[in-house]
C-alpha cells in the first residue's frame, strides 16, 4: 500500500473513532501508533508511545497549561467576576443596553486573568444573566452577549488555546499572549458598538436604567483592585514592564496561580472547599489537554513518515489561489470544523498540518495564532455545536438553544468583520509583541 | 543483488542549521559508497521525536541514524562528558578527530545498544552576556547564566552564579526579559537564534565545547551486506568525524566575525594569567568527571591522559 | 459497602493529582521569588518541577478517564437515544481501556530504562527514576479506574455520573 493510502485510511479511522466518542487524544494516539507500526515497525511504534508520553508530561514549558488553568479556577471560584460587573455597571449600566455593555466590559476584565472562554461564559451566566433579566432584557440578547463576551477569555491574555498553539508551533507563548491584547480590546469595542446599534435600531428591545451617583461609581471601582493587580503583575511581568520581575510564560502562570490563591485566601473568598475544587478542576482539564497533546504528537510522527504536511502544502500552494486565497480556504475549513468539535481539539488536530502551509506562504506565525484563535472561538458560538452556548444552557436552565443562537447572531457578524480587519491589518496583532523586542 | 535501505536520519535543530547539510552530505556519501543501495532522508527540527530522546530513537528503531547530545542526560554517558570540560579543546576539526579517535573504544561500553558512528564537537565557545563583562572566574558570582550543559551548570554554581534553564530557541527571550544575564553558546548559533541582539559582551576563548555523536540502529546495520556495512563504516570513522565537525566549526567561527562587525558589541580575548585562573577554578570539575567515570569501572586518569594525547596529536589541545 | 470503598479510592487518586498541581505552582512561585529577591536558585527546581508535572498529569489522566471528562466529539452521541448512547459509551470506554493499558505497559519500559541508564538530575545528580515511577503508578491507577468505569457502564450504568458539559478550553 502506498504511504498516501495509509495516510488517508489513518484519517478515516481517526474520524470514525472520534465520532464514536473515543477521546480525541486516545483516538489520535491509537491511529498514529498503528500507522507508524505499519509503515516502520511494531516494536519501534510501541517504544514511541512510552517515549512520547513521558517526554510530553515532563516538559517544563508545557507547565504553562496547568498553571494558567489553576490561576483561572482560583479566580473563578473567588468570585472576582461580581466586582468587575458591579464596577462596569456603575459607569455604563444606565445607557440603553447598558447592562450588556457592562457585561462585555466585565468579561474583558475577567478574561485578563482567566485563560478560558468557556469558564468566562459560565461565570457570567451566573453573574450577569439574572441582572439583565431583572431589568427586562430579552433572553436571547442576554445569553447572546454572554456567549460572545465569553470568547474574550481566549483572546485576551492569558489564553489556554493560544498557549497550546504556541506549544505545537514552537512559537514564544509570551509573545502570543501579548499579541492577543489589541485584537481582544478591538473585540470588546466592537461588541459594545454592536449593542449600541441594536439599542438604536430597536429602542423597545433594550431597556435603559438610571445613572447611579458618582460616589457609588467610585465605590464600585474599589472592588476591582485584585484582578487589576493580578493582570498587571502577571501579564506585565511577561511583557517586561519596568520595575516588575521578569517571567517566562510558565513562571507567569505559576506566579499568577499562587497570586490568585493568596488574594483569595487573604480576602476570605476562598475557603477550604473552594481551594480543593479549584485544584481538582485545573487537574482534570490539564489532564484532558495533555492527553490530546500526547496523542497529537504520536499522530504527528505518523504523519511525518507519510509526508502528509509537505504534500498538503504542495497541494494548497499549487492551486494558484495566491496566499490570501489559500488563507480564505483554510478559514472556511475551520468554520466548517467548528460545527463538529471544540476549539482545543480543532487546534491540536489541524495546526500541525496547516502551520507548514502558513509558514510557506510567508504569513507571520504570531499573527496566525491570533487569527486561528479568533476563528475557532467563532466555532464556540456558532450553530449547531458551540461550547459557550452549551455552558450557558447548563447554567440558565429555562432557555432554548435556538434562543441563544438567535441572540448571538449579531455578534457572529461582528466577529467576521473583525476577522477581515485583522487579516487586512496584521499590525494590530504583531505591533505590541514587537515592542517587547525593543526593550 | 543487495537489499536497498531507506534510512530515516533524524536531528532536532532547525533545517537552516549547518548540521542539516552535514547530514545530507553524510547520506550522499553513504549512498555513493553503497552503489546507491543505501539512501537517506533527513528529518530536521524534532519531526520524529524530541531532542532528548534521539539516542533512544536510534536504539529502538524509531529512526535509523540520529544526532545525539549525550550531555542532555547527565549520568547516562559519563565518559564522553570529558569533552565538555573547560579549556580542554581548542579547535573544531582537530577536536572532533581527537575526541572520536579517543572515544571509539569507550563507545563500545558506553553506547553498546546502538551502532556508534562518530563523535564530534562544535567550535570552542564561551560567555555572551548582557550587562556585565565576564573576564575572571570571580565575575560569574551573582550572575544568572543559561548553561550549555550540566558541566557548565556545575561550574556556574561552583563560581557562585545561578543557573537558568531553557531550550535553545528560548535563550533570546530569557535574556531579553532579564531572566538570565548571559549564556554560554557558540557564536554562530548566537546569531542564528538572534541572541546577539540582546547581548553585548562576548568572551573569545576556548571555554567549553559540546560533544555530539551520530549513532545508528543496530538491527538495521546488521541486516546489511558486507559491502553495505563497509559503506557505512567508511563514513563512521575519525576522518568522517572531522568532516562533520569542520564546516560547523567554520559556521560558528563566522559568527564571531559577524558579532565583531555589529555596532556596540565588545568581543574580547583573555590574557595567559586570566586563562590560568579559569583553569585553576575548573579543577573540581575534572575531579567530578573522574568520580563519575570511576563508577563505570574505567581508569579515569588514564582516560584523561589518553584524551589529552589524542587532542595534542590532532592539534586541538587548549594551551 | 464495597462500592463506597471504590469511590474512596477514586477520590483519593484525584486528590493526589490535585495536590501535585498545587506543589508545582508553589515550586515555580518560590523559585521566581528567590531568584528575584536573593538571586538564589533552588537546585534542581527545573528538573523537579517538570517531573512533578509528569506526576500530576498521569494521576490526573486517571481521574479524568474515570470522570468521563476527556475531550470528545459528541456530535453523533448527542443526537441519538439513551440506548445507543450507552453502546457508544461502552465502545469508547473499551477503546480507552485498551489504549491506556498499552500506554502503561510501554511506560514501564521507559521507567526501567531511566533506572538502568542512570539518568540523573541536572544540579544535584539525584536519580530521576523514582519520580518517573510515581508518575507511572498514576497510569496504573488509570487502567484500574477505566476498568471500574467499564464494569459500571456495562453492569451498573446508574452509577456513572458524567458531567453534561465538559469545560476543556
Ligand atoms: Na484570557
Ligand atoms: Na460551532
Amino acid at each position: 500500500m502506498s504511504t498516501d493510502a495509509v495516510a488517508v485510511i489513518g484519517f478515516v479511522a481517526l474520524f470514525a473513532l472520534m465520532l464514536l466518542r473515543v477521546p480525541v487524544g486516545m483516538a489520535m494516539g491509537l491511529v498514529g501508533v498503528s500507522g507508524f507500526a505499519y509503515l516502520v515497525n511494531g516494536t519501534a511504534a510501541l517504544k514511541l508511545v512510552g517515549q512520547t508520553s513521558m517526554r510530553t508530561v515532563t516538559d517544563y514549558t508545557f507547565g504553562v497549561i496547568p498553571m494558567f488553568l489553576l490561576m483561572g479556577t482560583f479566580v473563578s471560584n473567588s468570585g472576582m467576576s461580581r466586582e468587575l460587573f458591579r464596577a462596569a455597571n456603575g459607569f455604563v449600566g444606565h445607557l440603553r443596553g447598558g447592562l450588556g455593555i457592562a457585561t462585555v466590559a466585565a468579561c474583558g476584565g475577567f478574561a485578563a486573568i482567566c485563560g478560558s472562554s468557556v469558564a468566562t461564559a459560565a461565570t457570567f451566566s451566573a453573574v450577569a444573566y439574572p441582572e439583565m433579566r431583572r431589568f427586562g432584557y430579552p433572553q436571547s440578547f442576554a445569553t447572546g452577549v454572554i456567549a460572545a463576551g465569553g470568547t474574550l477569555g481566549a483572546m485576551l491574555p492569558p489564553s489556554t488555546v493560544l498557549a497550546v498553539y504556541g506549544i505545537i508551533t514552537e512559537q514564544d507563548i509570551g509573545k502570543l499572549f501579548i499579541a492577543g491584547i489589541i485584537p481582544g480590546l478591538l473585540a470588546m469595542t466592537m461588541y459594545m458598538i454592536t449593542i449600541t446599534v441594536i439599542g438604536r435600531v430597536r429602542p423597545d428591545f433594550l431597556p435603559k436604567g438610571e445613572a447611579p451617583p458618582w460616589r457609588e461609581r467610585i465605590a464600585g471601582l474599589k472592588g476591582i483592585w485584585a484582578p487589576m493587580l493580578l493582570f498587571l503583575f502577571v501579564i506585565g511581568g511577561l511583557y517586561g514592564l519596568p520595575f516588575l520581575p521578569r517571567f517566562t510564560p510558565t513562571e507567569a502562570g505559576g506566579v499568577g496561580a499562587t497570586g490568585a490563591f493568596l488574594i483569595g485566601l487573604f480576602t476570605g473568598r476562598l475557603d477550604k472547599d473552594k481551594i480543593l475544587a479549584s485544584l481538582l478542576q485545573a487537574t482534570r482539564t490539564a489532564a484532558a489537554v495533555f492527553t490530546v497533546l500526547i496523542g497529537a504528537l504520536i499522530f504527528g510522527y505518523f504523519l511525518t513518515v507519510t509526508q502528509t504536511p509537505q504534500k498538503v502544502t504542495e497541494f494548497l500552494t499549487g492551486l494558484g489561489l495566491g496566499p490570501y486565497g489559500v488563507l480564505a480556504l483554510i478559514m472556511v475549513m475551520y468554520l466548517v470544523l467548528g460545527c463538529l468539535m471544540d476549539a482545543m481539539a480543532m487546534i491540536i488536530l489541524t495546526v500541525p498540518i496547516i502551520f507548514p502551509v502558513i509558514s510557506h506562504l510567508g504569513f507571520d506565525p504570531i499573527w496566525f495564532g491570533v487569527i486561528i484563535v479568533m476563528t475557532v472561538e467563532l466555532g464556540l458560538i456558532h450553530p449547531p455545536v458551540g461550547m459557550n452556548v452549551f455552558v450557558i444552557k447548563s447554567v440558565v436552565k429555562d432557555v432554548s438553544f435556538s434562543t441563544i443562537f438567535k441572540g448571538v447572531l449579531p455578534f457572529v457578524a461582528t466577529d467576521l468583520i473583525r476577522l477581515v480587519i485583522l487579516i487586512a491589518f496584521p499590525l494590530l496583532a504583531t505591533w505590541l509583541p514587537q515592542q517587547m523586542m525593543n526593550r | 543483488q543487495d537489499k536497498t535501505f531507506d534510512l530515516k536520519i533524524s536531528h532536532w535543530v532547525p533545517a537552516s542549521h549547518p548540521l542539516q547539510k552535514a547530514l545530507e552530505d553524510w547520506a550522499a556519501s553513504v549512498e555513493k559508497a553503497s552503489g546507491g543501495t543505501i539512501k537517506g532522508k533527513v528529518f530536521p527540527a524534532q519531526q520524529l521525536g524530541k531532542a532528548f530522546d534521539h539516542y533512544d530513537m536510534a536504539r529502538d528503531g524509531i529512526a535509523d541514524v540520529t544526532y545525539v547530545n549525550p550531555g542532555y542526560q547527565p549520568g547516562r554517558f559519563p565518559i564522553i562528558g570529558a569533552g565538555e570540560l573547560p579549556f580542554l579543546i581548542s579547535d573544531a576539526k582537530g577536536g572532533s578527530e581527537g575526541l572520536d579517535a579517543w572515544y571509539r573504544k569507550y563507545a563500545e561500553k558506553e553506547m553498546k545498544d546502538v551502532k556508534y558512528c562518530l563523535a564530534f564537537v562544535h567550535t570552542p565557545s564561551s560567555f555572551h552576556t548582557r550587562t556585565k563583562k565576564v573576564v575572571v572566574p570571580e565575575d560569574v558570582k551573582g550572575m544568572k547564566i543559561r548553561p550549555a550543559d550540566a558541566t557548565i551548570a556545575n561550574f556556574v554554581t561552583l563560581l557562585g552564579g545561578t543557573n537558568v534553564q531553557s531550550s535553545a530557541p528560548e535563550v533570546r527571550d530569557i535574556i531579553e526579559r532579564g531572566v538570565a544575564d548571559g549564556v554560554t553558546f557558540p557564536a554562530g548559533s548566537l546569531v542564528l537564534f538572534g541572541v546577539d541582539k540582546v547581548t553585548k559582551y562576548h568572551m573569545d576563548a576556548p571555554f567549553y565545547v559540546t560533544t555530539f555523536v551520530f549513532v545508528m540502529n543496530k538491527d538495521k546495520y546488521n541486516q546489511m551486506s558486507a559491502m553495505q556495512k563497509k559503506a557505512i563504516d567508511d563514513n563512521c570513522n575519525t576522518e568522517a568525524a572531522g568532516r562533520v565537525g569542520e564546516p560547523w566549526g567554520k559556521f560558528e567561527d563566522a559568527g564571531v566575525d559577524k558579532i565583531k562587525a555589529e555596532q556596540g558589541q565588545e568581543v574580547y580575548k583573555l590574557t595567559p594569567e586570566q586563562t590560568a585562573s579559569w583553569k585553576k577554578a575548573s579543577e573540581p570539575l575534572f575531579k567530578t568527571w573522574a568520580d563519575g567515570v570511576k563508577k563505570t569501572g574505567v581508569d579515569a586518569d588514564a582516560a584523561m591522559t589518553e584524551l589529552k594525547a589524542s587532542l595534542a596529536k590532532y592539534n586541538a589541545l587548549a594551551q | 459497602m464495597q462500592r463506597a470503598y471504590m469511590d474512596r479510592i477514586i477520590d483519593g487518586i484525584e486528590w493526589i493529582a490535585a495536590f501535585f498541581v498545587g506543589i508545582v505552582a508553589l515550586d515555580i512561585f518560590l523559585s521566581v521569588l528567590l531568584r528575584n529577591t536573593l538571586n538564589y536558585s533552588i537546585p534542581d527546581s527545573f528538573d523537579i518541577g517538570r517531573m512533578l508535572l509528569g506526576i500530576l498529569i498521569f494521576w490526573g489522566i486517571a481521574a479524568t478517564s474515570y470522570r468521563g471528562t476527556h475531550i470528545t466529539v459528541d456530535l453523533i452521541w448527542g443526537n441519538v437515544g439513551p440506548r445507543y448512547q450507552r453502546w457508544i459509551d461502552i465502545f469508547a470506554t473499551l477503546v480507552l481501556l485498551f489504549v491506556v493499558t498499552v500506554q502503561t505497559w510501554t511506560l514501564f519500559d521507559k521507567v526501567r530504562g531511566t533506572y538502568e541508564d542512570n539518568v540523573l538530575t541536572f544540579d544535584l545528580h539525584m536519580p530521576t527514576w523514582p519520580f518517573f515511577a510515581i508518575a507511572w503508578i498514576g497510569d496504573v491507577s488509570a487502567v484500574l479506574l477505566i476498568a471500574i468505569r467499564t464494569y459500571r457502564l456495562i453492569f451498573h450504568p446508574e452509577e456513572i455520573h458524567d458531567p453534561h458539559v465538559k469545560v476543556t478550553e
